[in-house]
């Protein structure tokens, strides 16, 4: 319990060391908070151009498929402001030998190594991914209940866990490699599926996306739960990726971490 | 040693440099497959009960994707814009100020040899995936030869305008420490207004039109759009041709003006 209690408040000090370092470079924090809204805008635009020339896609109308987008883009802005940065680091780290530093700190190595920083301008993004839920739930004329609305919230925290733990393993191939250059497209490449209603994918697809990698129940599983209502089958399902991943990630984390032999002088 | 020979070094010791990174590469070019299944996945979908979207059918659309998928390897700048920022900012560019190099023409000579490595892997996965692609992909026939002679040219000025661009953001360091942010907020645009999220031409019509004006277009849209019939008119590709030149001469003539005052602001250090 003190140990839990001592990374909490690591992890509060760091919080607060970023927040500060935002507002010391204000002009940048308004920038990248410019450059998360774009990209949100960039998903929103794509679910627009294409419904404008179809009705449906795998059954899905073009609020239901809003609906799923928000969802996808409001685990993501988590992820940008808790890990991101944290991770993608990693990989440079592991590389130049700046990694020795969070070996030497006062926690955990993976604790230290995923939370040293917090983005401001991710969390700022999260109301309007917000907003792009709520405006998609209004169109859908869908009024969920306290219950529903707290298993999407439940849904959505398994959504990060996923999305922390695919990083996590990705970018931990850099313990292998020689560079991270170019691993963590990886993680781009494989979350682009989130976006897709479950449907879409069919045969081997399926098989892979659906039920050997996390990335469709990761944000079509939240979504569901708003539009057809709680389902203890799939919440199941979600929370048992949740932990294995988490767990499959760690692992990787740590087998790679056996391998480091700094890089420094 | 001839001005060419010079560039020439620095070509095959960028490869060297390159070839060192070749795993990373061929991961990322292995990852960018997901990218096209996803894409597969997605407009398949979209076109489900349906012939054809805003004229072009599924394969032409398909087609269009894999093509921007190896023009992404061979044109797009992979870390130029943050090499010469780091360059600027370590002062390693002192070298080139005293020496009888042009520093614009050595990171071109760079960004030609990483592009040829990242090209080269790119084509292994997409090669290897071709008999699943295969029968999705058409390209205009021999009656569309002009076409294919102005992809020519116009694959020519998106590498100039590709790499013209990062240099510039590269050149921003002068002025700003931190230029990620507006990397990040560039590649954003170029993503929407470049056609790589979904073809320009599905877009309302004065949207196009405008996209036509600005350099994003020909980047990646222009030279796909030529080689896979989504633009056929002979006069509309010359127009497009001549816009692009355009473009090349006039972020050549911003990166020359970046380079020299930037360098008034420049101070070197150390021996």
């Amino acid at each position: 319990m003190s140990a839990l209690l001592r990374h909490a408040r690591i992890w509060l000090a760091s919080i607060r060391y970023s927040l500060v370092r935002a507002m010391m470079f204000r002009g940048d924090f308004l920038m990248w908070a410019l450059v998360e809204f774009f990209w949100m805008g960039a998903n929103v635009l794509l679910v627009s151009v294409i419904y404008d020339h179809t009705d449906s896609i795998a059954g899905w109308s073009k609020y239901e498929m809003l609906l799923l987008v928000g969802t996808t883009q409001l685990i993501q802005r988590l992820l940008m402001a808790f890990f991101w940065s944290n991770l993608f680091e990693l990989g440079r780290n592991v590389r130049s030998g700046h990694f020795d530093f969070f070996l030497a700190q006062p926690g955990s190595p993976l604790f230290m190594v995923s939370t040293r920083k917090f983005d401001l301008d991710g969390l700022v993004n999260v109301p309007v991914a917000l907003a792009i839920v709520v405006y998609a739930a209004h169109q859908l004329q869908l009024s969920p209940g306290v219950g529903q609305i707290a298993a999407y919230g439940l849904f959505v925290v398994c959504g990060l866990v996923i999305h922390y733990s695919l990083l996590l393993a990705i970018i931990s191939l850099v313990f292998w490699l020689q560079s991270a250059k170019g691993i963590e497209g990886g993680y781009f490449g494989l979350t682009e599926f989130s976006r897709m209603p479950r449907e879409a994918l069919r045969g081997a697809s399926a098989v892979l996306f659906v039920y050997l990698l996390p990335v469709i129940v990761v944000s079509n599983v939240p979504a569901r739960v708003l539009v057809h209502g709680f389902d203890a089958t799939q919440a199941a399902w979600l929370l048992g990726v949740t932990a294995f991943w988490l767990v499959v990630a760690v692992v990787i984390f740590h087998a790679g971490l056996k391998r480091y032999a700094s890089a420094s002088s | 040693m001839s001005a060419l020979a010079k560039y020439r070094h620095v070509f095959l010791t960028g490869l060297q440099g390159a070839l060192v990174y070749r795993w990373n590469f061929a991961i990322r070019a292995g990852f960018s497959l997901l990218h096209l299944v996803y894409v597969f996945i997605l407009w398949g979908a979209a076109y489900s009960g349906k012939t054809e979207i805003g004229g072009f059918s599924l394969s032409a659309t398909l087609t269009y994707f894999v093509l921007l998928l190896v023009l992404q390897y061979f044109l797009s700048p992979a870390n130029d814009d943050y090499e010469i920022s780091e360059e600027i900012r370590n002062g390693l560019i002192n070298q080139f100020l005293t020496k009888p190099i042009n520093y614009f023409g050595y990171r071109l000579s760079l960004y030609f040899s990483t592009r040829l490595v990242t090209g080269g892997l790119s084509l292994l996965p997409v090669l290897a995936a071709l008999p699943l692609l295969g029968p999705y992909l058409t390209f205009p026939g021999p009656e569309h030869a002009a076409l294919y002679a102005i992809a020519i040219p116009a694959l020519a000025c998106s590498a100039l305008i590709q790499f013209t661009i990062a240099y510039c953001f590269g050149l921003l360091t002068f002025w700003f420490l931190e230029i990620q942010s507006f990397i990040i907020l560039s590649l954003a645009f170029e993503t929407v207004l470049g056609g790589q999220i979904f073809p320009l031409d599905l877009m309302p019509a004065w949207f196009y039109e405008l996209s036509r004006w600005l350099p994003y277009y020909y980047q990646m849209y222009f030279p796909a759009a030529l080689l896979t019939g989504r633009i056929t008119d002979v006069n509309t590709a010359l127009q497009g041709l001549a816009i692009q030149l355009g473009w090349v001469l006039l972020l050549l003539t911003l990166a020359t003006v970046l380079w020299r005052r930037g360098l008034r602001r420049h101070t070197a250090v150390g021996g």
